[in-house]
């Protein structure tokens, strides 16, 4: 499971951005948001897009799904129940890299 | 991820917070190099200044207006000699540059009265241009000029002009950076809301952080209009001063530089309800999952899937051609503040070079959590650098180039390291699925040109061959080359125009029906 979730990890630190807007709480809002629509989509649940905020997170969740497929087959095999488990702990480790754990002094400066 | 310490910069030991190198089983919570700072005193480092950032950076891409700096005239020669925003205006923001000329006689007796005959005087010169961006430099703020007074008094004389006015001075940061700030709220703040645009389409977006680089803007505005998208302005390369005022009635701000132009997005997100996507436009890959991303938002993902697929099958044998010839190279990425994470990935995974380091003068730490992340294991990553510094990497890490800007590009010549001008290009547009194709010919002609083979040598000491032939850039690219790969019919050297630009002005473009209209029917 960890090898996996690191796999997760190192797409989405290569090849994606919003994880990395300028603040704390602007990353806590998508980190939380992308991953938990990721679920969903990996899950098949409803997914929520009726806001313009919701529907960009949605874009990208899919895109981030439809990448971890196409690249990482091993997803197609695992249960719902992995897969919840493994997008937590990924959304765990994304959050401590990105916000709790990082050095950028700038993540708590007031203005925004 | 230790911190680096450079030999020549011993005797400056807080710079030592400000490089890093990616170790191995590392990650960002063991090191980050410290960013936006003012320069340590006696690093000497070459950074712009607030009044750069603000003005030669965001202000003055827009197309179709005056841009009058209140200073010294050598504030503002940015113009044709480093700049190459152009627009489809025939660059009209660029071949005229405005200053005021302060003199030591106005910084005695004040400079509002020359300013406002400077104003007058312009736009009585130029009588189809009714904007005007006005900034203000460190020699008149420090006197204390109002010059949002006279630009009112200007505004009040002439009730068909519009002047913005920039309060961000030289030393209103510690680099660049701060004027990219000041810029993006004066903007949001003076002018955002007060005219309302035609809306054409039911897919309705802002193009932010985009500034027209040799046509870098045309050729992704180019992609939405395929898609039927309608930008409602760009921010600000190629844009249009009142187009740009009405950027609270998108459905989507799509940002690609978030280093000088988050801030209007994230204050369009929070004062309009505007969200915004982050967007790369440079690598194929990445450049798909942006188009994708679009669509996807608007229903109209079929539509981005069309160009991805005629672009990627049209472009993609041209840029594998380059990739076989510059695998395993070494390259320093050492551009502003978006570049190099724009790049750091989609160089080495799509051309094959390996990044050895990458640099930014005024970006920001989360500019080196991205650039990092995007790094493979052993990249030097340095913030704010000087000369010294940046000699030891090339002399240490041997680059075969470097991607930056024209001053440290001098300083690359001149020992002998070829360089790309990161900031302007030699022959882009580089963004696109072309301007990527023309970005690997660029990197391609400068590390195989014979001129290097000859700057190589010193002639004060090295044996000059005198019987051998002159070696051209094939020879030299493709000795260590399968005979598979240099005869391969699929793969090709680009063969697109010089110009790939301006057909573009005069594309017509497909018209989709509206989902919209269809359901009132």
């Amino acid at each position: 499971m960890q090898d996996r979730m690191e796999q997760l990890l190192d797409y989405i630190m290569k090849k994606c951005l919003w994880q990395f807007n300028s603040r704390a709480w602007d990353r806590k809002k998508q980190n939380e948001n992308i991953l938990k629509k990721a679920i969903q989509l990996l899950c098949d649940d409803a997914v929520e897009k009726e806001t313009l905020a919701d529907k960009c997170y949605w874009v990208e969740a899919v895109s981030l799904v439809d990448n971890f497929k196409k690249r990482y087959p091993w997803l197609n095999t695992m249960s719902i129940e992995e897969i919840r488990l493994l997008i937590t702990e990924l959304k765990e480790r994304l959050d401590y890299l990105t916000i709790t754990g990082s050095l950028n002094l700038e993540l708590t400066d007031p203005l925004y | 991820m230790p911190y680096h310490e450079f030999k020549c910069s011993e005797c400056i030991p807080e710079r030592k917070q400000h490089a890093v190198i990616k170790g191995p089983g590392e990650n960002l919570t063991d090191a980050l190099p410290k960013g936006y700072l003012n320069t340590t005193p006696g690093s000497i480092s070459e950074r712009g200044c607030a009044y750069c950032g603000a003005k030669h950076v965001i202000g003055t891409p827009m197309k179709d207006v005056i841009h009058m700096s209140h200073g010294p005239v050598g504030c503002t020669y940015d113009t044709w000699q480093t700049k190459r925003y152009i627009s489809d205006n025939d660059n009209f923001q660029i071949k005229y540059t405005f200053a005021t000329d302060m003199k030591e006689k106005h910084i005695v007796f004040g400079a509002e009265g020359l300013l406002k005959k400077n104003m007058l005087e312009a736009f009585k010169a130029f009588p189809k241009i009714k904007r005007m961006t006005l900034y203000q430099t460190c020699a008149s703020a420090l006197i204390g000029d109002d010059i949002n007074a006279i630009a009112q008094e200007v505004m009040d004389e002439l009730p068909d002009v519009d002047v913005f006015v920039c309060n961000s001075p030289g030393f209103g940061g510690p680099s660049q950076s701060g004027g990219h700030h000041k810029i993006n709220i004066a903007w949001i703040n003076q002018k955002v809301g007060n005219i309302e645009p035609t809306i054409t389409s039911d897919y309705v977006i802002n193009y932010v952080g985009e500034y027209n680089i040799q046509g870098d803007q045309e050729v992704m505005i180019d992609y939405f209009k395929k898609m039927g998208i309608q930008v409602l302005s760009t921010f600000t390369g190629n844009g249009s001063y009142d187009e740009l005022r009405t950027m609270h009635r998108a459905h989507l701000n799509v940002l690609e530089c978030a280093r000088s132009a988050e801030y209007i997005c994230d204050e369009l997100r929070a004062r309009y309800g505007i969200p915004r996507l982050d967007i790369d436009g440079f690598g194929f890959d990445a450049l798909s999952t942006s188009l994708r991303k679009i669509g996807l938002f608007f229903g109209i993902e079929d539509r981005a899937q069309a160009i991805i697929d005629e672009e990627t099958a049209k472009w993609k044998p041209q840029l594998d051609w380059y990739k076989e010839r510059l695998k395993g190279k070494k390259v320093c990425l050492w551009p502003g503040g978006s570049k190099l994470w724009h790049w750091a990935n989609s160089i080495h995974e799509e051309m094959g070079l390996e990044v050895v380091s990458v640099y930014s003068k005024f970006g920001h730490q989360g500019d080196f959590e991205k650039g990092i992340s995007r790094c493979e294991v052993g990249a030097l990553a340095i913030d704010d650098p000087n000369e010294l510094e940046s000699i030891e990497v090339m002399m240490t890490l041997k680059p075969d180039i470097i991607l930056t800007g024209k001053r440290p590009g001098e300083v690359a010549k001149k020992i002998r390291v070829p360089y790309l001008n990161a900031h302007a290009y030699n022959n882009g547009p580089w963004k696109g699925y072309e301007g990527w194709v023309r970005m690997a010919r660029d990197i391609y002609n400068a590390i195989y040109s014979p001129i290097h083979q000859l700057a190589l040598m010193d002639i004060s000491k090295d044996e000059i061959p005198t019987k051998s032939g002159f070696l051209t850039q094939k020879i030299l690219s493709d000795v260590k080359l399968s005979d598979e790969i240099t005869s391969s019919s699929v793969m090709k050297e680009y063969a697109g125009k010089y110009d790939c630009v301006t057909e573009l002005r005069t594309r017509v473009y497909p018209e989709f029906d509206s989902p919209k209209k269809l359901t009132a029917i």
